[in-house]
């Protein structure tokens, strides 16, 4: 309930504090386009009441009046002249494909740990590639890149999206997801998370019991551990999503993380906003996936067939 | 239908060839901030403007000459009050309407429209009072505010489509600043990584090269690394510490650009000991700029062709303002400049100045990015005049600080001031030197002041001939020299470098891009 709540809510506080922080930072939109002293005060003043920017409140009543209907303004810095739904619409793909990448060895991991597939010996082999930073391993994958020429749209012949201004590269993406799903600990967290949480689960009496009548542990544990496991899963995605930033910011990839960097660095207020909207967004997204998947399996447990007495 | 078959994939191959043969990549310093040629903030921006539009008047990179693509005459008007353009006919802008002179008055007015946040447009304020449009004789008449010896210079910006705007407001955030339409070579089209460029064949104007693209350049040696490897075609600044390394390629030839720009200290003439001429005198023999050439750029004493070439009043050697009398000291002369301190008062005890009773301590700041082209240069002047008995601290002012305040004279609490000045087709110092009232001198640093410094400014705003206005700023020069508001120290170039499958590849002054019509790529 208060995770649904909280998904719901986190569009609109999200931006509100954002609004707040920016506006304690140095430097604004109109001293950006037209420092003060070097353009003429006359001009500065039209661009402060253009952008609303006599005060944050009146900022964010602005942005937020406009932003119900879906209207985030135009950036006047980072890309100006593009409608910043625009900018976050041509990101938010780029990001979740490099998220689907990194999701797919943290998804394997996740299973191998669960069902045995990987023998615990491995774990120390996992550590091992956890150790290199993500930013160390990205930019190791940048310069590869970037000197071989491979950050092309049809790099190596893989034919890839190529659609009015949304373009990806291939190896880009596939490097941000490997750079996401491995360094860090992200691979390795989730193997000794998920083996830790079952391992744990595992020791309960409930399981000896259920050995001794022979049945298989994971069955029996399998619907208690889930919400765990799922809390778990929800946690790594958002570190992920943090992760996006740097990746995306280093090998140059136009998503949601670069964007959000890039008007941070310039001051542009608009694309700032709309950026970490999205953020919100997805964040809001994965709390209500939580807590639906929360109640699916509590309903699960309870609609199971009673154990004969 | 077998030979029909053949000389389709021959045709197919010949052009694959030729398409392929004819794009550019190239690497930027960054991405240009905006396509809007009267927003133009940074270099990157003005390079990029250079592709897409016309300026009413050029200098050639060849000639010198003063020149235009869109004037096919001009006439000077009331003694110089006003100058008549007529345009040249078949002009076409890139969504294909005609270029007409109500386009060139809307710039004017667009220039001149307070509301516009331009930086440049400064400038144009003091300079242009309006425009008039004559279709008839396809032409525009633009009036000064007063007579110049130089108006064609005056009004040379890049020219707007006046059909692309509502009105002489133009918003920074306008749908042009992505895809700007203009007269120039090519077409721009901006994203987020890149601005890809495609040639527009028009009438006064055909470019060779069909694909141009603009990269961000992210890692200096990445950027160097790809260019050998044939990643990209072209890099406009090659870092000093990288230059070897791209002269060593046989596939990549390394270019001067010329920026314009000279680089100085800026001396604060109100402060402590530095009210004294002879003191100031004494900073500038103490400053060995050959070695700080060596020691912050890596320049090689036996380079024929140096990037950095010593100045010794405000103008690069270049310009016919540069007063070539005036010697440069290239070397200091600690002997020369004990004489002239003991001669302001004076005395060294333990190596150390003192004035007044007090040490000679001077606060040193230095415009933060200028690091990347001179590295260390801030602690090495700070050396070089410890070295010399002054006591120093040094102090990094950021950009931002720099234009905010170290323009705007706000930064009084420094002795001395690194920066640059980078100038285009006008090369007037008068905001830099004259005393800060009536709206005069709106960029000296430290609020100099010299009643005769500014008379020799009065004389060149006056001046109605070319000869008049050099004179006067020869004059400017030689008496500059001697009081040493600024220790003038070099014109640095900065390095491209160019794969040798581009061909005829001018790079012009500051603009770079001017004679883009003559490359070619095999």
């Amino acid at each position: 309930m208060v995770r649904g709540a909280a998904g719901i809510l986190l569009p609109l506080i999200v931006p509100a504090i954002i609004a707040m922080i920016i506006w304690g930072l140095p430097g604004d939109p109109a001293t950006t386009i037209c420092p003060q002293g070097t353009c003429g005060e006359t001009a500065r003043q039209a661009l402060i009441e253009r952008y609303s920017l006599t005060s944050p409140y009146a900022f964010l009543y602005s942005w937020l009046s406009r932003a119900i209907f879906l209207d985030f303004g135009i950036s006047p810095v980072t890309i100006a002249g593009k409608e910043v739904w625009a900018l976050v619409a041509t990101s938010v793909p780029n990001t979740a494909l490099v998220m689907l990448l990194a999701l797919g060895p943290i998804t394997v991991g996740t299973f191998g740990a669960a069902l045995g597939w990987f023998p615990r010996q491995l774990d120390a082999v996992f550590q091992g590639i956890g150790v290199v930073p993500a930013v160390i391993f990205a930019l190791f994958c940048v310069a590869f890149i970037t000197i071989f020429d491979l950050g092309g749209i049809g790099a190596f012949g893989i034919p890839m999206f190529e659609y009015d201004n949304w373009e990806v590269s291939p190896m880009k993406l596939l490097a941000g997801g490997l750079v996401l799903g491995l360094a860090d600990g992200a691979l390795s967290g989730a193997v000794s998370g998920t083996r830790s949480v079952f391992d744990t689960e595992f020791k309960q009496r409930y399981i000896g019991i259920a050995i001794l009548r022979g049945e298989r542990p994971m069955v029996n544990a399998a619907p208690n551990v889930l919400p765990t496991l799922i809390g778990q899963f929800r946690s790594r995605v958002l570190h992920l999503l943090s992760g996006t930033v740097i990746i995306e910011v280093i090998l140059g990839i136009e998503g949601l993380g670069d964007l959000l960097w890039r008007a941070t660095l310039d001051n542009d207020y608009f694309v700032v906003l709309g950026a970490a909207w999205g953020f919100a967004l997805i964040s809001s997204f994965l709390l209500i996936f939580q807590a639906i998947s929360g109640v699916v399996v509590e309903l699960m447990i309870r609609r199971s067939p009673s154990v004969p007495t | 239908m077998g030979r029909l078959r053949h000389l389709l994939v021959g045709v197919g191959l010949v052009s694959a060839v030729f398409l392929t043969g004819s794009n550019v990549d190239y690497f930027e310093e960054q991405l240009p901030s905006t396509m809007i040629p009267i927003y133009a903030r940074t270099m990157v921006d003005r390079r990029a403007h250079e592709l897409v539009f016309d300026r009413m008047f050029y200098r050639s990179a060849i000639t010198n000459e003063l020149r235009s693509r869109l004037v096919e005459r001009y006439q000077v008007l009331e003694g110089g009050k006003k100058i008549k353009l007529v345009l040249r006919s078949g002009v076409k802008w890139h969504d294909g309407k005609d270029l007409t002179p109500d386009d060139v008055c809307f710039t004017v007015d667009a220039l001149l429209n307070e509301k516009n946040p331009s930086n440049d447009a400064k400038d144009y304020r003091e300079a242009l009072a309006g425009c008039e449009s004559q279709p008839k004789e396809n032409s525009a008449v633009i009036a000064f505010r007063k007579i110049y010896h130089n108006p064609r210079e005056r009004v040379a910006f890049h020219v707007l489509p006046k059909h692309k705007f509502d009105s002489s407001q133009i918003s920074p955030d306008d749908d042009f600043a992505l895809r700007p339409i203009g007269t120039g070579p090519v077409k721009g089209s901006k994203g987020r990584r890149e601005v890809s460029f495609s040639s527009v064949p028009n009438a006064h104007r055909r470019a060779n090269v069909a694909q141009l693209q603009l990269k961000e350049g992210g890692d200096p040696f990445v950027q160097v690394r790809t260019l050998i490897n044939a990643g990209v075609q072209g890099v406009i600044a090659v870092a000093p510490p990288l230059r070897p390394e791209v002269a060593a390629s046989d596939d990549v030839a390394l270019k001067s650009y010329d920026l314009r720009s000279w680089w100085f200290i800026a001396v604060n003439t109100a402060s402590g000991a530095l009210k004294h001429q002879k003191v100031r005198q004494a900073l500038d023999l103490t400053i060995d700029r050959s070695e700080l050439r060596e020691l912050t750029i890596g320049v090689d004493k036996d380079d024929p062709n140096p990037p950095c070439e010593f100045i010794s009043g405000p103008f690069v050697q270049s310009s016919p303002y540069y007063n070539r009398q005036v010697k440069v000291a290239e070397r200091s002369d600690r002997a020369r400049a004990g004489t002239l301190m003991e001669q302001a008062g004076a005395t060294k005890a333990a190596g150390r100045w003192t004035m007044d009773g007090a040490p000679v301590n001077l606060r040193i700041g230095m415009n933060a990015p200028l690091d990347t082209e001179a590295r260390d240069l801030l602690n090495q002047i700070g050396n070089q005049l410890q070295a010399g008995g002054f006591d120093r601290q040094v102090y990094r002012v950021t950009a931002d600080d720099w234009n905010r305040k170290a323009v705007a004279g706000q930064l009084k609490d420094f002795d001395l001031l690194i920066g640059k000045w980078s100038f285009g087709m006008v090369e007037y110092v008068n905001p830099l030197f004259h005393s800060r009232k009536g709206g005069k001198g709106s960029m000296n640093i430290f609020n100099y002041s010299n009643p005769e410094v500014d008379k020799i400014l009065t004389r060149f705003d006056a001046a109605r001939t070319d000869t008049e206005a050099r004179d006067a700023y020869h004059d400017l020069h030689s008496l500059l020299a001697k009081d040493l508001p600024y220790i003038f120290l070099w014109k640095l170039d900065t390095k491209s470098a160019w794969r040798n499958e581009v061909r005829n590849n001018t790079i012009a002054p500051y603009y770079y891009f001017t004679e883009f019509d003559g490359w070619t790529i095999q």
